[in-house]
């Protein structure tokens, strides 16, 4: 791409999109904003198709002196990203049939993609911040689009946990400039591998980004937060948005610069927490939207673990962030693609072939998140199992031991989500109008998840379709679908003993409640009723109350299992053969 | 013919540009509004335009000095000095708008004549404030600042309003008169009330340490109760039952400023900051203000009044400049400097809007404010973003100083004022979010309190346009915080003259 078109270019990537957004409010524009807005991210995607990697350029007025640019990472995550919005926006041009409520949706829409696109091509901290306040703020009216509820029930958690994240961003940003003495990220990464207060910058920003990336602890927002929004909002957040929080972390994080092998272990071992204890909890969902969240937790967790793997090992950094990167783009777009098809389920397929390409729809995005042989998935669970086996350390080899296993799980959360979203009986009574953008923008999406292992250009991925490695891949996938196969049948018989429940939002509802009943007492009582007695002890009976439900919990979950003896083994003999492999693998 | 000497008489003209036409508006019947109209707006923009020429002087070398002898050794002083300029420039640009939307509100009221006029003698304190080149006229425009503002708190003369000017009254005396006695006992001491950039108390005065020492906490305590600092602020959340022009004025630009500014003085340009260290007040001083921010803060969140919730969220904020200031390093000092432009812009569109919320739907209350986002979409929008720039999200101008204050704090190795900023941003988002969602969220009640039409538009344009102007210039002022001429690259300027030794 030209040079003088690179500046022009650059800016109209955020720049589009929040124009739309501000003409969609203003009622002469809203009818002329409306035929755009859909199409607001595709100079992105252009962008990031035709531009050259390695560009940088200054907008010394903005902010404090600020620089947007364009190199590999920005091009990977700009193109699912832009694709993404670019397809959520068509589709949503047909979810919506009411125009008022499309020009209230996209203006909330628009606003969290120019913070989403903006972010990618920021190339300082103090830009990317911007960008990623607007987005968390704008998809706070995703969120809560449909007022019911549950939905402000999921808002008030979202905000709740996004302003806190942008706190201990803000001060992890502080930290991190002042000890770098500049704003660039180029400059930061290097510098805080000397800061004093490294660990403090660290940690605030693994728990800031955290909080969007959905790390373990942190996650629950998501499953409150994705099943809630209309679906092509649900698209972004869990295949887009849950993204910015990981570039937040490879663009600031001392990566590749020195070995940290506390920060490491902390991280890798929190993502595999994650990978399976989503997995765990998505399993009991009901709602395919919520079981979907639960599979970007666990997926998140898979990039999360990488990230400690590039804490361990700097020197294979580079590696690292390929099959991140890999990983990043497989899941977005799958994630996506399964999020719209549940929506397609229910606009009522009419012909054959339609129905057919339903089916396949939905099977092979989900076959690629967990990995299937001949998927973008495969490519990016190998890159990373290359790189778990070549570093030498007690996490690196759970990692590499647990990596086929949690393309199990991911597996079976597929065949759970598959079974939740396939209709039971014919649909006939929904018409949808303007299904044609729908299903247009969603066979486009398909489309390239199946293409996509074929212009993935990395070269380790040379040699991944020789026999022996499709066999790697496909095993976890013929186990797991085996073992859906079986509870399926024993379910259909009436032999399935388990009704065991988590509520989605899982380790959130303890806390619940206790914050609600304090929020509320302190908005509505003046502060001086506060420190009162009979005040501090209702707060001291919610606590009470809340370790009772918690004892509860841990009882009927105790029961649960009692009763459930056949289906706990399993889970247990899965973990004993996680066991004897690591310890085949370390010894 | 002599020809005028302007870098005299140009002070004393800016002075002049609000104090004449406030004098003769008090000799106008009430019904002529058209000329009140005009000698407002006509006073107000001459002064915007003689400030512009005042700033393109100074930019361009002139010195420009008015000098007048009350007593020998005892000169009225009116100095353009860099630091002078922000103040006067912020308080010239935000009475035209001020002085816009209080025609707009007051349309219809009685006694406008006595208003306006004592509208125009408050920003000409405010000025005189700005522009006094020694602690003696500081102190003399700094009390009439008191006595001018007093009836605009009480204009309605209802109980509450005359209670609230006794409250006013009774803590700004007192604290007039402790600042009168700092002022002469530290004229005793150094002879001189001169301001000079770092300070004239080290140059003039040995020894004597703990003597300044308690003339630092007289001054401070005099000029901190206009800031509402800690046990001095209880007068400003009573005098929020003014009028919304005055509680704009009085919380952006003149009383709540005055007092700001004048820390900034004292500690700067009265003992020099060097000096303020060594004599052990600084830290102390900011610890005063770190706690202020979080008090005001919390008191914020258990107000249902929304002017009540704003007044506490000025008490917590204007510290944010007492803390810049109070922090020992150039950066933190611009953070702190800049935040008396970037907070007076941002709490003026605050209060703008409630002003527009209770004049045309009599929503006074949060409670209240149920959808009204729906029914004025043009002010809360305006309310947003002051509101956001109020948390300190970027790009808004509340981010810009927050962000020079924490590295500053870091560099002066205050680590502890991180944690003060990211308690006060939560804070802010916590008091200040429910209301955003409120106002565009909730489904509005079937009727307002007390509504007034205007037509097609939400309200009258007289008062949609100043919350408009304003909210637009906290986001560009953030936004475009880099620009030349931008108030952050001006206050920058300002602390290279303040701290280069």
């Amino acid at each position: 791409m030209n040079s003088a078109l690179t500046l022009p270019s650059l800016l109209l990537i955020p720049v589009l999109p929040l124009l739309l957004a501000i003409a969609l409010m203003l009622p002469p524009l809203r009818r002329f904003a409306l035929w755009f807005a859909p199409w607001a991210a595709l100079p992105a995607l252009v962008v990031s198709l035709l531009m050259v990697p390695g560009v940088s350029v200054e907008l010394p007025w903005l902010l404090f002196g600020s620089y947007l640019g364009f190199d590999e990472t920005a091009g990977v995550f700009l193109f699912f990203t832009a694709l993404l919005w670019l397809v959520a926006g068509v589709y949503s041009t047909g979810y919506f049939s009411e125009s008022c409520s499309r020009a209230w949706f996209l203006s909330w829409f628009l606003l969290a993609m120019a913070g989403n696109l903006g972010l990618i091509v920021a190339q300082d901290m103090v830009l990317f911040y911007t960008f990623f306040t607007l987005m968390s703020f704008a998809s706070y009216g995703l969120v809560i689009f449909q007022r019911t509820p549950e939905a402000l029930r999921a808002g008030r958690i979202y905000i709740i946990l996004a302003v806190l994240g942008e706190v201990m961003l803000f001060a992890a940003l502080v930290l991190a400039a002042r000890a770098a003495g500049s704003i660039e990220f180029v400059a930061v990464q290097s510098a805080l591998a000397e800061a004093a207060l490294r660990d403090w910058i660290i940690g605030l920003m693994l728990l800031g980004f955290g909080i969007k990336a959905g790390v373990i602890g942190l996650h629950v927002w998501l499953p409150l937060a994705h099943p809630v929004a209309p679906t092509p909002a649900s698209a972004v957040l869990s295949g887009a948005m849950i993204s910015a929080g990981l570039l937040g972390w490879l663009r600031v994080l001392p990566l590749g610069e020195l070995a940290l092998p506390g920060w490491g272990g902390v991280v890798l071992a929190a993502g595999l927490l994650a990978i399976f204890y989503a997995a765990f909890v998505g399993l009991l969902q009901r709602d395919a939207k919520t079981v979907l969240a639960y599979s970007s937790i666990s997926t998140m967790g898979v990039m999360t673990a990488a990230l400690g793997l590039g804490f361990i090992a700097p020197e294979n950094w580079p590696l690292i962030l390929a099959a991140i990167l890999v990983y990043a783009l497989q899941h977005g777009l799958a994630k996506a693609a399964l999020f719209l098809g549940v929506d397609m389920v229910t606009a009522a397929p009419v012909s054959k072939w339609q129905r057919y390409l339903l089916i396949a729809g939905l099977l092979l995005p989900a076959l690629s998140l967990a990995g299937a042989p001949m998927t973008s998935g495969m490519i990016a669970k190998y890159l990373l199992h290359v790189q778990a086996a070549s570093v030498a350390s007690f996490w690196a080899g759970w990692l590499q031991v647990l990596l086929p296993w949690s393309s199990v799980a991911t597996c079976l959360l597929m065949a759970r989500f598959l079974y939740l979203v396939w209709p039971r009986q014919r649909a006939g009574s929904v018409v949808v109008v303007k299904t044609r953008m729908m299903w247009l923008s969603w066979t486009v999406l398909f489309m390239v998840v199946v293409l996509s292992p074929g212009f993935l250009p990395f070269s380790a991925a040379e040699g991944l379709w020789l026999p022996e490695k499709l066999a790697g891949a496909l095993w976890p996938v013929v186990f797991a679908g085996g073992l859906a196969a079986v509870i399926y049948w024993l379910a259909k018989h009436g032999k399935w003993p388990f009704h065991f429940r988590i509520a989605s939002g899982d380790i959130l509802l303890p806390v619940e409640r206790v914050l609600w009943p304090v929020l509320h007492a302190m908005m509505l009582r003046s502060y001086r009723t506060l420190f009162k007695r009979r005040f501090l002890l209702s707060i001291y009976r919610r606590v009470g109350q809340c370790y009772s439900g918690l004892v509860f919990l841990l009882e009927a979950g105790e029961n649960g299992f009692r009763r459930w003896a056949v289906g706990a083994s399993l889970f247990l003999v899965l973990v004993m053969i996680f066991m004897f492999l690591a310890w085949q693998i370390i010894f | 013919m002599y020809a005028i000497n302007w870098d005299v008489w140009l002070p004393l003209c800016i002075l002049a540009s609000s104090l004449l036409p406030g004098l003769l508006i008090f000799f106008l019947p009430e019904e002529r509004v058209v000329m009140r109209t005009l000698l407002n707006l006509g006073g107000a923009s001459l002064k915007l335009v003689l400030v512009g020429i005042l700033i393109w002087g100074v930019f361009n070398g002139h010195h420009y000095e008015f000098r007048f002898s009350l007593l020998p050794g005892l000169d009225l002083v009116l100095r353009a000095d860099a630091l002078s300029l922000l103040f006067v420039a912020l308080s010239a640009v935000l009475w035209l708008i001020t002085t816009v939307y209080a025609i707009g509100y007051l349309e219809g009221s009685p006694h406008r004549s006595r208003f306006f006029g004592f509208f125009s003698l408050c920003v000409t304190a405010t000025v005189g404030v700005a522009l006094a080149g020694n602690l003696m006229t500081f102190l003399l425009f700094f009390e009439m600042l008191t006595l001018v503002t007093y009836p605009l708190i009480v204009h309605r003369g209802t109980q509450e309003a005359r209670r609230a000017g006794r409250i006013y009254l009774a803590y700004t005396v007192a604290g007039g008169t402790s600042l009168l006695v700092g002022t002469v006992w530290l004229y005793g001491l150094a002879g001189s009330l001169e301001f000079t950039s770092q300070g004239f108390v080290a140059d003039l005065v040995t020894g004597h340490r703990v003597e300044l020492v308690i003339i630092f906490v007289l001054l401070i305590a005099g000029v901190g109760v206009k800031a509402a600092l800690l046990p001095l602020h209880g007068w400003l959340p009573q005098a929020m039952v003014a009028a919304a022009p005055v509680s704009a004025l009085l919380h952006a630009v003149a009383v709540v400023k005055a007092g700001a500014f004048g820390i900034v003085r004292v500690v700067y340009d009265v003992y020099g900051i060097d000096f303020a260290v060594s004599l052990g007040v600084a830290l102390p001083l900011a610890i005063l203000a770190a706690v202020t921010i979080l008090y005001g803060s919390v008191r914020a969140l258990f107000q249902d009044d929304l002017k009540r919730r704003l007044a506490f969220s000025t008490v917590s904020q204007v510290s944010y400049i007492v803390l810049g200031t109070a922090i020992v390093g150039p950066v933190a000092a611009v953070g702190g400097l800049v935040h008396l432009v970037h907070q007076g812009v941002m709490k003026i569109t605050l209060f703008f809007c409630a002003g527009n919320l209770a004049e045309t739907l009599g929503v006074h209350k949060i409670s209240e404010m149920d959808g009204v986002g729906r029914r004025m979409p043009w002010t809360m929008a305006a309310f947003t973003i002051g509101a956001f720039g109020m948390i300190g999200a970027p790009p808004m101008a509340g981010f810009i100083s927050k962000w020079y204050l924490g590295l500053g704090a870091l560099e002066a190795g205050q680590g502890w004022v991180v944690p003060v900023l990211v308690g006060s941003s939560l804070l802010n988002a916590a008091y200040f979010l429910p209301v955003l969602y409120r106002a565009w969220f909730k489904v509005p009640a079937a009727s307002w309190p007390a509504e007034r039409s205007f037509g097609r538009v939400e309200t009258s344009l007289a008062l949609l346009l100043p919350p408009l102007i304003t909210a637009f210039l906290s986001l560009l002022l953030g936004l475009l915080a880099s620009a030349p001429f931008s108030p952050l690259q001006w206050v920058r300027f300002i602390i290279t003259l303040e701290y280069v030794p």
